[in-house]
């Protein structure tokens, strides 16, 4: 086994609840990639579930492995060559998922806040600190977990709790006037967006206790779309379906129309402020994930040394991998994310547990016999 | 042909060689004394002693003689180090002999002859609180340096050490720099004994257990390990013992030389050793299964392993009411954190992102800017380095001259400074703001690493926003997280979180809660208190009315 440091459950929950939670508030892709609009609580409720069926599966294959990485057990369970090509596709996940991530955080910050920076710098720096961290270790990730955590459930609770004396029940009516498609629309992306389970796979062998990483992964999923759900609500009811849906952040959208009294104006610096500190926890596990995958992959011992040159070449990446915010916010339209997101997260899942399934029973008839 | 030649050469410096003292060098003479024994002729010894010792003003050397003046011998102490009274009862026991006792004049006698003379005195008739037998020059001078008196007998090749120890010390004062309102009053001094009685008497259990080593070839200062048996763990006892075993310096003059050395990782700002003048705190320290190091010559105790929450907390938190002491404690941390960010996020807010801040405040703030002809970083780094310079100033006056100081600070530089318009109103307020913050800080180190943070986000500020403070904070906890102190994790409970501890650190639950030691340091005897003892009304009504009419 590769580093024998370990962490709680309750650290890679927490890492769970704010990476789902990141992309997922910030972006609203509930709202936006769809034409929801008013009904897209009900769309975050069938994310809720679904997203809870997948959670399960992942966990649940990594369960059955405790002590191997995603990368080890696909090899192990398909064998060497289709195993290393599973392999490459959730390394490409792993980047591709925080060049987005990243990109966004890196986007809003230029755009809204230090106009004349440029992005690389922005970029650069929230990845470096991620390479330091995890550089250092697992374990530091996991504290980092723990302390940003609260930072961030305090933005969460800020953001459901300063809108609401604006908030205006009759922006959420009429209740599914048009039917469930359009809901169903509306779900699509960010369920394909769960792909990001797939850190599971990688953080399962350094968990305290590997027998129980189904209940935590569940339990962290479930309350982040829960709190999704909440938020969902909350910017539609404040912000109306139709402004709200066209906004490219409809959240910061939000908050900015926020003011309490004089003193009180432009409280979204908070929310950037905590949504930076889940970027980095996701960057971060990312990171991790992404260099152990590669360690795993080549046959490493340790993944430290890769630490540094994989982050210089995600920068260039994430600043050089998208023309502009739009092209992200395209790619993240649901013509085009859904057939691929689709693909790259349920093909290796129904893959690797049918491979599993079928040599359980394989095994067991030779047992019998 | 060369090595014949080498040969010779060694041998002619061999020949050369004359041992008079002024040629050998320290090590030398160390060496030398190492091997030296006591020799059965007084003279020699004598001899040995005025050489080694030189022509030092404090060396006494006082003969005496035994059994009717036929055995004579030698009280060698250096004065100044000796309690007086313990000499003359150390006289007084041995001329009772030689005058008064004629029948132990005998015993003496059979007892010289038999060559255990020294035996027989430190068993029959002195009565000092030690008392040991060498032959070792080598103990013989750590003894009389220490401040013991060596009693040497001629025709007896060995020498009887006895405790007469007693310098000038100290009385028990109260520390100034953790001042209590409530709490008791005394603190360390320099003496090690002293010191260690204080700590025994708030422990009264043999399960203290303290441990000496000798740190220091020159000082060779006394280091004791406390710690309670049993109940701190033994992997932390080996590694702190590892630790100070290895320590191989001169001389030992503070505890900071000694933290120097334990330090986890020594190129962090944050302290790892918590250190304090406090027998309280020291025990309240042993009491949670910590180690407490006690060095000779110094107040300061360090106590260790250390989390960050220990610096922010003061006896007081434990002496008052809990809802006062969580309160205050609340407002510590804030300060803490002001102390560290107040600067840096008012740059970053003024340079950067203006538009956080309500209009008619913006615009007050703009208008006292006008004519000051330094970019806001630069004023602050003015301002913090003026404070700076006053707070060290501050730090090494005379009391005397105290009062100067604070006229010229707060007059000249701040009253002219914002007159001429070198420095906006605001840029002052916030300096003062954060000069204040920091001095709550209850642990001077800590407050320490707050300074040097404070600069770090000055400049982070101040070049890249709030951005820049975002970074800074991920930096700091970042190395928050990786920091151990002996292998615990310097930022518990927040990181990893523990919620048990979370008891005693933003807040002082009520004592009756805290029922439980610290989760992470050793797990033995995790329990502190049995559960039940939340006070409660008394189910019978006790001195009332009623009670009275019945």
């Amino acid at each position: 086994m590769m580093d024998k440091t370990r962490i709680n459950n309750r650290q890679m929950g927490f890492m769970l609840f704010i990476m789902r939670s990141t992309i997922i508030i910030a972006f609203l892709p509930v709202l936006t990639s769809a034409d929801a609009l008013q009904d897209a609580w009900a769309s975050a409720f069938i994310i809720l579930i679904s997203s809870l069926v997948i959670t399960a599966a992942v966990a649940g294959l990594s369960q059955r492995f405790p002590q191997q990485t995603i990368v080890d057990y696909s090899q192990k369970l398909c064998g060497n060559w289709l195993g290393k090509l599973l392999g490459l596709i959730f390394l490409w996940l792993f980047l591709q998922m925080s060049v987005i991530e990243v990109r966004i955080y890196g986007e809003v910050i230029t755009t809204n806040f230090m106009t004349r920076t440029p992005l690389t710098f922005v970029v650069g720096i929230i990845i470096l600190s991620s390479a330091i961290c995890v550089y250092q270790g697992i374990e530091i990730l996991g504290r980092m977990a723990d302390v940003l955590f609260i930072i961030f459930l305090l933005m969460v609770i800020i953001v459901l709790i300063l809108p609401l004396t604006t908030f205006e029940g009759t922006n959420l009516q009429p209740v599914l006037a048009r039917g469930w498609g359009p809901v169903i629309r509306g779900s699509l992306v960010p369920i394909a967006l769960i792909a990001q389970v797939w850190v599971i796979g990688v953080l399962t062998p350094n968990l305290l206790k590997p027998e129980r990483v189904v209940y935590t992964s569940l339990l962290a999923i479930g309350f982040s779309l829960f709190t999704l759900i909440l938020i969902v609500v909350v910017v539609v009811g404040v912000l109306g379906a139709f402004e709200g849906s066209r906004a490219v952040f409809p959240l910061f959208y939000m908050i900015r129309s926020i003011e309490i009294s004089e003193f009180l104006q432009r409280t979204e610096l908070l929310i950037i402020f905590a949504w930076g500190m889940g970027i980095f926890i996701s960057a971060s596990t990312y990171l991790y994930a992404g260099a152990v995958s590669v360690a795993r992959f080549f046959g490493l011992k340790s993944y430290s040394s890769l630490v540094w040159p994989m982050s210089i070449s995600w920068i260039l990446l994430t600043t050089t991998g998208f023309e502009s915010m739009f092209e992200v916010h395209k790619f993240l339209m649901s013509e085009i994310y859904v057939p691929y997101g689709m693909t790259i997260l349920l093909g290796p899942l129904i893959l690797l547990w049918l491979v599993y399934g079928l040599r359980k029973i394989g095994k067991e008839k030779e047992d019998n016999k | 042909m060369l090595n014949w030649l080498q040969k010779m050469k060694n041998m002619f410096n061999k020949k050369n060689k004359t041992y008079t003292l002024e040629d050998l060098d320290l090590s030398e003479i160390k060496a030398y004394v190492k091997d030296l024994k006591v020799e059965q002729k007084l003279h020699k010894n004598i001899t040995v002693i005025n050489e080694l010792l030189g022509e030092s003003y404090d060396l006494s050397i006082r003969e005496f003689k035994l059994a009717g003046g036929d055995i004579r011998g030698i009280i060698v102490f250096l004065s100044g180090m000796i309690e007086s009274r313990a000499l003359e009862r150390l006289f007084h026991s041995l001329e009772i002999e030689i005058r008064e006792v004629k029948k132990s004049t005998n015993k003496i006698k059979a007892a010289y002859k038999k060559g255990d003379l020294l035996e027989y005195l430190s068993q029959n008739i002195l009565n000092n609180e030690s008392l040991v037998k060498t032959n070792d020059f080598k103990e013989v001078f750590t003894d009389l340096t220490s401040g013991g008196s060596a009693v040497f007998l001629d025709g007896i090749n060995e020498v009887l050490l006895c405790e007469t120890r007693g310098y000038a010390v100290r009385s028990l004062e109260e520390p100034n720099n953790e001042i209590v309102i409530r709490g008791p009053r005394e603190g360390f001094v320099e003496n090690l004994y002293t010191n260690t009685s204080l700590i025994r008497k708030r422990l009264k259990i043999p399960n203290l257990w303290l441990e000496e080593m000798e740190i220091g070839d020159l000082s060779q200062s006394k280091v004791v390990i406390a710690y309670i048996k049993g109940l701190a763990s033994e992997e932390l006892l080996n590694e702190v013992k590892d630790r100070l075993k290895k320590i191989d310096i001169d001389t030992v003059l503070e505890s900071n030389i000694v933290q120097e050395y334990l330090t986890d990782s020594w190129l962090s700002p944050f302290p790892q050793i918590i250190q304090s003048e406090r027998p309280d705190r020291a025990v309240s320290c042993l009491v949670e299964g910590k180690v407490v190091i006690l060095v000779e010559n110094t107040p300061f105790v360090l106590m260790l392993p250390a989390t960050l929450n220990m610096f922010l907390q003061a006896p007081d938190d434990y002496n008052d009411t809990f809802i006062v002491s969580s309160l205050i404690r609340l407002l510590r941390y804030f300060t803490f954190l002001v102390s560290i960010f107040l600067p840096g996020l008012y740059i970053a807010i003024a340079n950067y992102n203006p538009e956080l801040l309500p209009v008619s405040f913006l615009l007050r703030i703009a208008s006292t800017r006008e004519g000051v002809p330094f970019p806001l970083i630069v004023e602050s780094l003015l301002m913090e380095g003026v404070f700076e310079i006053l707070r060290e100033a501050g730090l090494r006056l005379p009391m005397a001259i105290g009062s100067a100081l604070s006229i010229v600070g707060a007059l000249v530089l701040g009253e002219a400074a914002i007159n001429a318009g070198l420095v906006s109103p605001p840029m002052v307020i916030v300096v003062a703001i954060t000069a204040i913050a920091s001095f709550t800080v209850p642990n001077y180190s800590m407050g320490l690493a707050a300074r040097i943070l404070r600069f770090g986000f000055l400049f982070l500020g101040g070049l890249l926003g709030m951005f820049g403070i975002q970074f800074g904070i991920l930096l700091v906890l970042i190395h928050l997280c990786s920091l151990r102190s002996f292998g615990q994790p310097y930022f518990q409970p927040f990181a990893p979180l523990i919620w048990q501890d979370l008891k005693d650190t933003l807040i002082r639950a009520p004592w009756w809660s805290l029922r439980k030691r610290p989760v992470l340091m050793g797990g033995r005897e995790p329990e502190r208190q049995p559960p039940g003892q939340k006070p409660e009304k008394p189910s019978r009504i006790i001195n009332s009315e009623e009670k009275d009419d019945g």
